[in-house]
C-alpha cells in the first residue's frame, strides 16, 4: 500500500515538470500570458488546494518562473492569495471592509476587487508553506537586505538540501558584505560535503575545513559517516567499514542471531517468557507434555516439557542452540557505511580523526578553566577557615554560616539599593563589616573560654551553626533568595564552541587572586601580620615580646570570618542565597584546609586546586554522576591523608608545634 | 591485704546494676501499659518512639566509649548506625517482596531466575532498574545478612580506624575525616545506581515477613523488649570494656596519647579496637531502629546526624556511661516534643514564638551553654545532688602556656 502511494507520488512529480513544458507553448500563443502567469495558470487548482505530497513541483516550477516569483511566492507563504470561485483564477488579495483588494498575481498590477463571497482564501498547511520557504531561500539570499540575506542562511544551516547548493554558490560571488560572504562559504562548503556532486568536490570540502572546531562540521560529518549493520550470505559488498566476527566483543553471537532475525534470514529463538506462555497454554491434567507442574519451576524440566510438546506438534519449532551457531556461521556480518563512496568516508573519517583531537586538548583547556574556577571558589570559602586554624588550632564549624551570613548580607542590600553595580560594591564591604563582627563576638563570648579545648570548640561552634542555620531559616524563609549580579558580569567569555568560561566565574577568580595578594601583604609586611606569625608559631614567646595573644586572635577570628563574609556574596552571585548555602561548602573547605596544611596560605591555594582539580577531573571522566565524583574525591583525600598527614605543605620543626 | 583482689565486676561498677534495674523498670512499665499487652495508655507509635529512643540510648553509649573515654570525636558514628540499618532493611525488602510476588503468581511455578528478577523488578522499579545488584546477592537470607549487619560496619571501621590511625592523625583532623568519611558514604548512598535505590531509600521495614500475623501493636512491644536487652548488654559490655585495666588505658590515651605510646601501650591498636567496638554496638543500634522507624534513607546518613550524636553525648554528660544514656533519652524525646507541635506556643507581645521553628535554635544555645559552663552536662547534675564538687581551679590563669598555674590554686 505505502509504496503504492509512493510511485504515485514518484511518478506525479516526474509528470507535472513535464506537462507544464509540453503545455506552456499552446497556451503563450494562445494569449498574453507569459513566464510566471502562464505556470500561475496552467497549476491555478494545484497552488489553491495544495497538498504536500504533490506541491513539490509546482514550487518548483514557479521558482524557475522569473521575475516576481519571489513576491508571488512570498504572498502564497503569507496566505495572501485568493482563487475566484467563479474561473479558479488566482490573485493577491487584500481585505477590505466589504470584500477583497485583487491584484495580479505575478506582476500586482490592480485588478479591481470582489465581494467576500465569490473569493476563496487559500491557506497552505504548514508543511507546505516550509517547501516554499525553502525555495524562495534562493531569492533571499541575493536580497539587496543583509537581515534577509543572513535569515536565509540561517535557515539553510538548519535544513539545506541539494537544490540549495548552486543557488548558494551563485550568490557568494555577488556578496559585498565581507561577515556574510564568509558564513555563506562556509555554509557552501558543509553543504557540498553533504551534496556535492562529484566525490572529488566533496573530498576536497572536507578537507578545505581542516581541523575546524565548529559543531556544524562535525554534525556535517557525522551522517557520511553513520553505518549500518548488515547481514552477507557472501563476501560483504558495498562501502563496508569494518567487518564483523560474532562472539568477539562488542558483538555477540545473540546479536548477530538478532539480526538475522530481523532480516527473515533465521526463525525467532524462543524466549523465557514465551517459553513460559506456550507451556501453560498447555496444562493439561496438572502437566505440561508429560511433566509435573510442581516440577516446571525447574529451567531444565520445561525444555524437556517443550521438547514432548514439539514432538506431538503442539508447539512451533523452536531453534536450538545449535541452530543457533550454524545459522550464524553461514552468514557473513558487516558494518557498512550508508554512504557508497568509500573516499568521501575516508576523508571525512580523517578529518574527524584530526578535529576530535583537537577537540580533546581544548575540552582539556575548558576542563582546566572550570578546574581553576571551581578552586578559587574553595579558595575564597576556605581561606578563613585556614586562618583561624593556623592560628588559633581551632576549627570553626560555623564557617559555613558566616558564608551565609555574608549573602544574605548581599541579598539585603539589594534590597535598599536597586543598581546591582552599586549594591555589589556596598555589599562586599558590609558584608565583611558584619561577619567581621559576628567573629569577634563570637570569639570573645565562646571561643576564649574554650581556650586549648579544641575537639570542645569545634562542638560549640557547632551549637552555634545550627542556631544560625534555622535562625536565617526564621528570619529569610526557606525558599531561595536572589542575589542579582550586574549586568556587565552576565554572559561568558566564548573562544570557541568548546572553550566557554562565564564572567561571574573570572571575577570570583580575580576576587581569590586579590585575597591571596592582600593576605601576603598583610602577612609580610605589616605590625599586625608579624605579630599574628609571632602568636601562631609560639604564643607565650610572643606574649613574653609585649604581644598581646588574646587581642591578636580576636583580630584574626574576625578577618578570617569578615573573609568568609566576602566570600559568601561571591557563591551567591552564582548560587542559590539559602540557609544551607554556607553548609554545602563547608565540608570541601574542611578538605581544603586538610589537604593543604594549616598555618600557610600556599598550603590552602594548593589545597583548593587540588581539591577543585580533582573534583572536576573525576567528573569529567564520569559527567552524568556529579554524586560519584564527590565520593571518589573525599575516598582520594582520606587516601592522601595517610601519605601526608599533615597536609601538602607542611610546617616544620618548632612551627608545627605538637 | 585486707581487700579481697577478687571483688566482682558488678560490685566495683554499682551504678551498672543500678542501671539495669532501670531498665527493666522502664521496660515492664512500657509493656503493661502498652496497647498489646496491657491497659491500652500508651498507642502504638509512642511504644515505637520509646524502641527507637533506647536504639540512640546505646549508639549514644558507644559515642561515649569512643569520645569520652577514648578522646576520638567521631563524627561518623551514624555512618556505621546506618548501614546497619541498610543490611537489616535489605533483607526486609527481599523477603517482603518475595511473600508479595509469591502470593501474585498464577500458572506456572517460577524458576529461580523468574522468582529474582520479580524480586528485582519489585523492587527497584523506583529507580528504573529491574536487575538485582551484586550487593544484594546474599539479601534473601536472613542468617547471612544479619552477619553483614556487623560485618560491614566493622570491615569499614577497621579499615577506616586502620588507615587514620597508623598514620596518626588526631583530635581535629581525626574528627574532619570521620566526618568526610559519613559524607562521602551519604553521597554514595545518594546515587540512584549505588544498588540501594538512592534517594528512595528502602521502605516498608516495618512489616516484618512471616509476622504479619502478629500486628504492628505486639510488634511494637517485642522490638521494644529487643532493643531494651540489646541496650542492657551494650551497657555491660561498655562497662566490662572501660572498668578494668584496659579502661585505665583508654582513658590515659584521651588525656595524654604520647606518655601511653613512651610507657609501652600500643595506643593505635587501643583505638582500633575502641573504634571497631563502637562501630559494631552502632550498627546493631542501627538494625533495630530502622524496622521500628519503617524506612531508611540516605539523609540518615549525612554528616550531621553525627554530629547531633556528640551533641547527645555531651548534654548527657561524657565519660560515664549512663550519662550518655540520659543525653540520648532527654534530647532526643524533648526534641520530638518541640519539633511535633505540641509544646504550646510562648507569646512575647511583639512576637509569638513557635518552637517548632525555634527549638533547633534553642538546641544550638542551649549546647554552646553546656559546652562553656557544663561540661558535665546533665551528668553533672546528679553530681551535685550526691554532693559531688569539683576543686576550685578558677581565676585566670599566671601563665600564657597550657597547664599554668591558677590564681586560685597558687594562693593556697
Amino acid at each position: 500500500m505505502r509504496s503504492l502511494l509512493l510511485a504515485l507520488v514518484a511518478s506525479l512529480a516526474l509528470a507535472l515538470p513535464a506537462a507544464a513544458q509540453d503545455a506552456a507553448p499552446p497556451v503563450a500563443a494562445a494569449s498574453v500570458q507569459t513566464g510566471l502567469a502562464a505556470v500561475i495558470a496552467q497549476n491555478a487548482a494545484a497552488i489553491a488546494k495544495p497538498s504536500r505530497q504533490s506541491i513539490g513541483p509546482v514550487i518548483a516550477a514557479l521558482g524557475q518562473a522569473g521575475t516576481g516569483a519571489p513576491a508571488f511566492l512570498q504572498a502564497w507563504a503569507d496566505k495572501k492569495l485568493g482563487a475566484r470561485k467563479a474561473d479558479g483564477a488566482i490573485f493577491r488579495v487584500t481585505k477590505t471592509a466589504d470584500g477583497y483588494a485583487l491584484a495580479d498575481p505575478a506582476t500586482g498590477a490592480d485588478r479591481g476587487t470582489a465581494a467576500k463571497a465569490e473569493i476563496a482564501e487559500i491557506k497552505p498547511n504548514a508543511g507546505v508553506r516550509g517547501m516554499i520557504a525553502s525555495a524562495l531561500i534562493q531569492f533571499q539570499l541575493s536580497d539587496p537586505d543583509p537581515k534577509q540575506r543572513l535569515a536565509a542562511l540561517t535557515t539553510l544551516a538548519r535544513d539545506g538540501a541539494a537544490e540549495h547548493l548552486a543557488p548558494l554558490a551563485a550568490s557568494i560571488e555577488i556578496e559585498t558584505d565581507p561577515a556574510i560572504k564568509a558564513q555563506k562559504e562556509r555554509l557552501a562548503g558543509l553543504l557540498t560535503i553533504r551534496f556535492g556532486a562529484t566525490p572529488v568536490a566533496r573530498v576536497a570540502a572536507i578537507e578545505g575545513f581542516g581541523a575546524d572546531l565548529g559543531l556544524d562540521f562535525r554534525a556535517a560529518l557525522n551522517p557520511i559517516l553513520a553505518s549500518a549493520r548488515r547481514v552477507f550470505d557472501a563476501a560483504p559488498s558495498g562501502n563496508v567499514a569494518a567487518i564483523l566476527t560474532p562472539g568477539k566483543p562488542g558483538f555477540p553471537e545473540a546479536e548477530a542471531y538478532d539480526l538475522l532475525v530481523d532480516q527473515g534470514l533465521a526463525p525467532k529463538r524462543l524466549s523465557p517468557a514465551d517459553l513460559r506462555a506456550a507451556l501453560e497454554a498447555h496444562l493439561e491434567n496438572g502437566a505440561v507434555g508429560g511433566v509435573p507442574l510442581a516440577d516446571l519451576s525447574d529451567p531444565a524440566q520445561r525444555e524437556t516439557a517443550y521438547a514432548a510438546l514439539e514432538a506431538a506438534g503442539k508447539v512451533p519449532a523452536a531453534a536450538t542452540s545449535a541452530e543457533v551457531t550454524a545459522a550464524v556461521a553461514a552468514h557473513r556480518f558487516a558494518d557498512v557505511y550508508a554512504e557508497p563512496d568509500p573516499t568521501v568516508t575516508a576523508a571525512a573519517k580523517a578529518a574527524l580523526q584530526s578535529v576530535s583531537l583537537k577537540v580533546g586538548a581544548m575540552q582539556g583547556a575548558d576542563l582546566t578553566l572550570d578546574a581553576l574556577s571551581l578552586a578559587s571558589i574553595y579558595f575564597l570559602a576556605a581561606i578563613g577557615l585556614a586562618i583561624t586554624f593556623g592560628v588559633m588550632r581551632v576549627i570553626n564549624m560555623a564557617h559555613g554560616e558566616f558564608i551565609t551570613m555574608g549573602a544574605y548580607t548581599g541579598y539585603v542590600v539589594q534590597q535598599f539599593i536597586s543598581d546591582y553595580t552599586i549594591s555589589i560594591a556596598v555589599a562586599l564591604p558590609l558584608a565583611f563589616a558584619v561577619t567581621f563582627a559576628a567573629g569577634v563576638a563570637m570569639e570573645r563570648l565562646v571561643i576564649r573560654h574554650l581556650a586549648r579545648r579544641p575537639l570542645e570548640t569545634l562542638l560549640a561552634t557547632f551549637g552555634i551553626s545550627i542556631a544560625l542555620q534555622q535562625l536565617f531559616k526564621n528570619i529569610f524563609g526557606t525558599q531561595a533568595r536572589p542575589l542579582t549580579a550586574p549586568e556587565w558580569l552576565d554572559g561568558a567569555w566564548v573562544m570557541n564552541d568548546i572553550v566557554a568560561i562565564s564572567y561571574i566565574r573570572i571575577a570570583i577568580f580575580a576576587l581569590a587572586c586579590l585575597f591571596l595578594g592582600l593576605f601576603l601583604v598583610v602577612m609580610k609586611r605589616t605590625r599586625l601580620g608579624v605579630e599574628v606569625r609571632a602568636v601562631t608559631q609560639n604564643p607565650s614567646m610572643a606574649a613574653s615580646m609585649g604581644i598581646n595573644p588574646d587581642r591578636i586572635t580576636m583580630l584574626t577570628f574576625g578577618l578570617g570570618s569578615g573573609i568568609a563574609g566576602i566570600a559568601g556574596v561571591a557563591i551567591g552571585l552564582f548560587a542559590k542565597v539559602t540557609s544551607e548555602l554556607g553548609a554545602d561548602y563547608i565540608v570541601q573547605s574542611f578538605m581544603t584546609v586538610v589537604v593543604g596544611g594549616v598555618g600557610n596560605i600556599w598550603g590552602t591555594l594548593a589545597g583548593a586546586t587540588l581539591v577543585g582539580g580533582l573534583q572536576k577531573g573525576i567528573e569529567a571522566l564520569n559527567p552524568a554522576n556529579t554524586l560519584a565524583a564527590q565520593t571518589w574525591m573525599i575516598l582520594f583525600i582520606i587516601i592522601f591523608i595517610q601519605f601526608r598527614p599533615r597536609g601538602i605543605i607542611a610546617l616544620r620543626g618548632r612551627a608545627a608545634g605538637d | 591485704m585486707t581487700q579481697p583482689m577478687t571483688q566482682g565486676f558488678l560490685s566495683k561498677n554499682p551504678s551498672v546494676l543500678i542501671f539495669l534495674g532501670l531498665l527493666a523498670l522502664f521496660t515492664l512499665t512500657v509493656t503493661v501499659l502498652s496497647n498489646a499487652y496491657g491497659l491500652d495508655l500508651v498507642s502504638t507509635s509512642m511504644v515505637k518512639t520509646l524502641g527507637k529512643t533506647l536504639c540512640l540510648c546505646l549508639i549514644a553509649l558507644a559515642m561515649d566509649l569512643v569520645w569520652g573515654y577514648m578522646g576520638i570525636l567521631s563524627l561518623g558514628h551514624f555512618a556505621f548506625f546506618g548501614l546497619g540499618g541498610y543490611m537489616i532493611g535489605m533483607w526486609l525488602m527481599v523477603a517482603r517482596s518475595r511473600d508479595i510476588v509469591l502470593a501474585s503468581a498464577n500458572g506456572l511455578p517460577m524458576t529461580p531466575q523468574e522468582l529474582n528478577d520479580a524480586i528485582a523488578a519489585q523492587i527497584f522499579g523506583v529507580v528504573g532498574a529491574s536487575e538485582m545488584p551484586a550487593i544484594w546477592a546474599l539479601a534473601g537470607s536472613l542468617p547471612a545478612q544479619l552477619a553483614l549487619v556487623v560485618l560491614v560496619p566493622g570491615l569499614l571501621a577497621l579499615g577506616f580506624g586502620w588507615l587514620a590511625f597508623r598514620s596518626r592523625v588526631t583530635g581535629v583532623y581525626l574528627s574532619i575525616l570521620t566526618q568526610a568519611m559519613t559524607l562521602a558514604l551519604a553521597l554514595y548512598l545518594y546515587q540512584n545506581d549505588s544498588g540501594l535505590r538512592g534517594n528512595n531509600g528502602l521502605s516498608g521495614l516495618q512489616n516484618i515477613p512471616g509476622l504479619d500475623w502478629a500486628g504492628q501493636d505486639r510488634l511494637s512491644v517485642w522490638f521494644l523488649w529487643a532493643s531494651a536487652l540489646a541496650l542492657g548488654l551494650g551497657y555491660l559490655a561498655c562497662a566490662f570494656t572501660v572498668s578494668g585495666k584496659f579502661g585505665s588505658v583508654m582513658r590515659a590515651i584521651r588525656d595524654d596519647e604520647a606518655r601511653v605510646r613512651f610507657l609501652g601501650y600500643p595506643v593505635e591498636g587501643y583505638k582500633l579496637f575502641v573504634f571497631t567496638l563502637t562501630a559494631l554496638i552502632a550498627a546493631v543500634a542501627g538494625a533495630l531502629y530502622y524496622p521500628q522507624a519503617g524506612i531508611i534513607n540516605p539523609a540518615e546518613v549525612a554528616p550531621i546526624a553525627s554530629i547531633y550524636l556528640a551533641v547527645w553525648v555531651a548534654i548527657g554528660g561524657r565519660g560515664r556511661l549512663w550519662g550518655a544514656v540520659i543525653g540520648a533519652a532527654f534530647v532526643s524525646i524533648v526534641s520530638t516534643w518541640f519539633t511535633g507541635g505540641r509544646a504550646p506556643d510562648l507569646p512575647l507581645g511583639f512576637y509569638t514564638v513557635k518552637w517548632v521553628d525555634w527549638w533547633q535554635v534553642l538546641l544550638g544555645l542551649s549546647f554552646v551553654l553546656v559546652t562553656l559552663f557544663a561540661p558535665k552536662g546533665l551528668s553533672g547534675l546528679v553530681d551535685g545532688l550526691a554532693g559531688l564538687r569539683p576543686p576550685q581551679r578558677r581565676g585566670a590563669a599566671l601563665g600564657p602556656d597550657e597547664g599554668a598555674l591558677l590564681e586560685k590554686e597558687a594562693r593556697e
